[in-house]
């Protein structure tokens, strides 16, 4: 059983351009939902794939249990950590079911091919994710929602007990965005590992365990919801333009605020 | 028992297609040799009866081998353009159009000139006694150094975008055709080596051997047992390698093995047939229409599929022009540019997008 995900110190800039993280060390737990914000350009993309192993780091070091993630090939990471990505190309010709599949390759054997199991995980993933019943359509007959929660689907069938996920809620309407967290949240409660990548800050405030914010490449502040919803922590961070408030039952939440324009007068 | 449910009416269907093909091809000639004789050389190349009069028995081995080795190709031309399509995930991508056939061809100028004896003496020494091996290595070699190269060049960011892989193309298919314009000079008073090199980038299945056949499905052989390693592979790389790795796949391997197998197909079907346009690139899409997305069936598809393909065209133009019908490789040109044009066509919205 996994127990802690953790980056160490981690710095990584791409080839040819600006370092992107200085240092950045964040420590996950079992059946904690972690929300990483910041503003675009932060990088917190980036951090996510340093922390799924998908990137060779200049300095520092991403732990599983102590074990350095790196390590390992491709095949024995994907048994531990399962990415749900920002953008995938259109994949019009995929079937929705061999589509979530593909989460079960590290667990599939090449000559036997799915067994039982597998078809189990990935039916029991479909539920979860509420998209069962597209299961026999193409990824290009769904609508945004649906594929975005066919894409988290993949990642649960995977079985992984670490989860990340980047802005899974760009381009869904707010019913569906709650439906992705509430999902991402009861996976964290079965006793996943689960870091988001989001900019909504209301949602995450309300689902999260943990919010941690990122800025120019370095991780600013962590820690519990009610010590990050505060304009010391995300005004020097997201600028002035923010409102913050208490809904009915005393939670935090912080909404965008627009300077009134005045028509001129005469 | 699901799964030979499944491939076995599939398999009969391709069994009796290509049995089909293969009679109509060998019955097919000028010379005015009938069914039966046909197959009794046929059941003598067996062992099975008592060889024809000697010319005749000729003639009829000449078909058949002629017939396998068009089998052979097809298949080996489709199923290296499959792997080449899932490797640069683009379905315009081909052995010819990237430049592997053109390559490969070089390789086997090169193998002939050795052979004609244009060569140090020390290569020549060297190398007597292999002339029969010189071609098709020479043409793995060159085929897996332009695959290579191409794949070096193309995919300098991560992904090979389809403008960046077909202006390499052009340009590999460029200095090709410059060595090869270079070559033929050279050789124009030789004109039996000049012939034969000549004939390779026309493409010809005439006069073909039991030799031929067996290096066209060696190389077969060996490059389909790559199959089972890339083709659940090359379906997650759809999604992007960096996708396809976090779902657990090997990506450089796997890029690695599809290559070298990709090439390895390409050059046994060119250093047999010469080369040989349009059925790597065309042989894949019919099979995407047919609803077959998945390389885990399209590269199995691809092996009959491809070789009914080339033979029945083989066929076709035969039965329509007679025996001053064009070889093979002119006529997938001839036919193979429109058709690429379409796909062009019918494809435009994406490639606004490229």
């Amino acid at each position: 059983m996994v127990n802690q995900l953790a980056a160490r110190n981690v710095c990584f800039g791409y080839p040819d351009g600006p370092r992107v993280l200085h240092g950045v060390s964040l420590e996950l737990a079992r059946g904690e939902l972690v929300s990483l914000v910041g503003p675009n350009g932060s990088g917190k993309s980036t951090l996510l794939r340093c922390m799924a192993g998908l990137a060779e780091l200049d300095a520092g070091e991403v732990l599983l249990d102590g074990s350095p993630l790196r390590v390992g090939t491709p095949r024995e990471r994907a048994l531990n950590v399962a990415v749900v990505p920002q953008f995938l190309p259109s994949l019009f010709d995929v079937r929705v079911e061999d589509f979530v599949l593909g989460g079960r390759y590290a667990r599939i054997d090449r000559w036997v091919g799915p067994g039982a199991s597998d078809r189990e995980a990935i039916e029991k993933a479909l539920v979860a994710c509420d998209v069962i019943e597209c299961r026999g359509r193409a990824m290009s007959e769904l609508s945004g929602g649906q594929r975005q929660r066919v894409v988290v689907a993949r990642a649960v069938a995977q079985e992984a007990a670490v989860l990340l996920v980047d802005e899974p809620t760009t381009s869904l309407d707010p019913d569906h965005q709650v439906t992705i967290f509430e999902l991402l949240a009861r996976l964290a409660c079965e006793g996943r590992i689960v870091l988001v990548v989001t900019h909504e800050l209301n949602l995450a405030a309300q689902f999260s365990a943990a919010m941690a914010v990122l800025h120019e490449g370095r991780l600013v502040a962590r820690g519990s919801v009610d010590a990050l919803m505060r304009s010391e922590v995300l005004t020097p961070v997201y600028g002035e333009r923010l409102h913050f408030g208490r809904m009915d039952d005393g939670r935090p939440f912080v909404v965008p605020r627009a300077r009134l324009l005045r028509r001129p007068q005469g | 028992m699901t799964m030979l449910s499944r491939t076995f009416p599939a398999a009969v269907g391709y069994g009796l297609l290509l049995a089909l093909l293969a009679v109509g091809s060998v019955l097919l000639g000028s010379s005015g040799i009938g069914a039966g004789e046909v197959l009794e050389g046929s059941a003598a190349m067996l062992g099975l009866s008592e060889p024809l009069e000697r010319s005749t028995q000729a003639i009829v081995e000449l078909r058949v081998w002629r017939a396998l080795c068009t089998l052979g190709v097809g298949a080996a031309l489709a199923l290296s353009g499959g792997l080449i399509q899932g490797m640069f995930r683009n379905a315009l991508a081909s052995p010819s159009l990237i430049g592997v056939t053109g390559g490969a061809s070089l390789g086997a100028a090169f193998a002939i000139l050795i052979i004609g004896g244009y060569a140090p003496r020390l290569v020549l020494e060297s190398s007597a006694g292999l002339d029969a091996l010189l071609v098709p290595l020479f043409s793995f070699a060159m085929a897996l150094g332009t695959t290579a190269l191409v794949a070096w060049i193309a995919s300098a960011r991560g992904r090979a975008s389809v403008t960046t892989l077909l202006l390499v193309g052009i340009a590999v298919n460029m200095c090709v055709a410059g060595a090869f314009a270079a070559i033929q000079y050279l050789t124009l008073e030789e004109w039996e080596v000049s012939r034969a090199i000549l004939a390779w980038t026309f493409g010809t299945l005439d006069d073909r051997s039991g030799f031929h056949c067996l290096t066209v499905f060696a190389g077969l052989a060996v490059s389909a047992l790559a199959v089972p390693f890339v083709a659940r592979e090359l379906d997650l790389l759809k999604g992007g390698e960096e996708d396809a790795e976090a779902l657990g796949v090997d990506v450089a391997g796997t890029k690695r093995i599809a290559l070298i197998a990709a090439a390895l197909a390409a050059s046994a079907a060119v250093a047999v047939a010469g080369q040989i346009a349009f059925v790597g690139l065309v042989v894949p899409h019919l099979l995407r229409l047919c609803g077959l997305h998945s390389y885990r069936q399209l590269l199995w598809h691809a092996l009959p599929a491809g070789a009914a393909f080339l033979l029945g065209a083989d066929v076709l133009q035969r039965w329509l022009f007679g025996a001053g019908a064009l070889q093979p490789g002119v006529m997938m040109s001839v036919v193979g540019g429109p058709f690429f044009l379409f796909l062009l066509v019918r494809s435009r919205r994406e490639v606004s997008t490229w």
